[in-house]
């Protein structure tokens, strides 16, 4: 009995991507830089992806399904990627569950104005400000911060979406 | 057909915006999974034009493989785009920046100026709001609890940052 050469590319994708997550997780566990290290582990698991996808057509039909294979491999790990980077990222950065964290190693109740002066703060802004410089879209001078020519291209593309959806100041 | 539904959306966030937006882009992409069903049905499996070698068979895992493309455009692209452009704190300090014409940018004015002059305890109370909303907390007097629904999420919340060994939030 031979697998369907689709349903074969498919497991080769998901285990390879399994390897990706469990690399990923091993990373942040260990403190390595998060977003060097989604991408690099990302890439190279894609890369053994398309390696382990062309081997098997190759060894199966001397590469007849690759024009299939190939983009269906490459779309199937994308889609993945795109699903599994939002949720790691709402873990690693969102304020509202760094708010239900709060509360539940507080007994699960706080006062309003306390939740104010520990998430709306000075600190939070000059954390996210450090984060911007590093990944390049803030520089910082004598005079302050400003945008490099990455982080203009990327307020503009979004203020343009927000523009188009009409979604208000947001944020 | 992902086309067909950021197009639709952008209609209906111009023009008949709802105060959830997100549960109505969601209504939208229901919507439009009827119509790829539908056209997946209705349609020849080689469409007329590719050839045998660019088929998928069996048919359900075409079907699925169809399904599974079109949620991850949405979901992971669509609705994250939304997320981002309305939700995006990061991205917020970056189009302030963008926006102002001030010289000499620093926390404290991004404190002020957030969300174009809104500023950041604006900011702070969409997410409790969007909290209250979802009926993870709940508000009593001036003490803010979780709710039974809270706690569950917060404690799974909790035991994947402790897997991950995560820092402390600040």
């Amino acid at each position: 009995m031979t697998l369907n050469p689709v349903l074969a590319t498919l497991i080769a994708v998901a285990i390879w991507f399994l390897v990706f997550v469990y690399l990923h997780i091993v990373g942040l566990r260990s403190r390595k830089g998060n977003v060097h290290w989604l991408v690099l582990s990302y890439a190279a698991c894609c890369a053994a992806t398309l390696v382990t996808v062309v081997a098997l057509s190759v060894w199966r039909d001397s590469g007849q399904t690759l024009l299939l294979s190939i983009p269906i491999a490459v779309l199937t790990s994308a889609c993945l990627f795109v699903l599994y980077v939002p949720a790691v990222y709402t873990i690693l950065t969102s304020l509202s569950v760094a708010t239900l964290i709060l509360l539940r190693s507080t007994d699960g109740r706080m006062p309003e104005t306390s939740l104010y002066d520990r998430f709306a703060t000075r600190g939070i802004i000059q954390q996210r400000l450090c984060v911007l410089v590093d990944a390049g879209y803030l520089a910082e001078n004598a005079c302050g911060f400003s945008l490099t020519s990455r982080g203009r291209a990327l307020a503009r593309a979004f203020a343009f979406i927000k523009r188009l959806w009409c979604l208000g100041p947001g944020g | 057909m992902t086309i067909v539904l950021l197009a639709v959306v952008t209609i209906a966030l111009r023009f008949y915006q709802t105060a959830q937006r997100a549960k109505q882009m969601t209504l939208i992409y229901f919507g439009c999974v009827i119509l790829l069903v539908l056209a997946w049905f209705t349609t020849s499996v080689d469409l007329g034009f590719l050839s045998p070698s660019l088929l998928i068979e069996p048919g359900w895992l075409d079907f699925s493989l169809m399904l599974f493309f079109f949620t991850a455009a949405f979901f992971g692209g669509a609705l994250q785009l939304y997320n981002l452009a309305d939700r995006g704190f990061s991205l917020r300090i970056l189009i302030d920046v963008e926006q102002t014409n001030f010289h000499g940018i620093d926390a404290d004015w991004i404190v002020a100026n957030y969300g174009g002059g809104k500023g950041l305890t604006w900011m702070y109370g969409k997410r409790i709001e969007g909290l209250l909303e979802t009926k993870l907390i709940d508000r009593k007097a001036e003490m803010l609890e979780l709710t039974s629904k809270g706690e569950r999420a917060a404690d799974v919340l909790l035991a994947v940052r402790r897997f991950l060994r995560l820092e402390p939030y600040p």
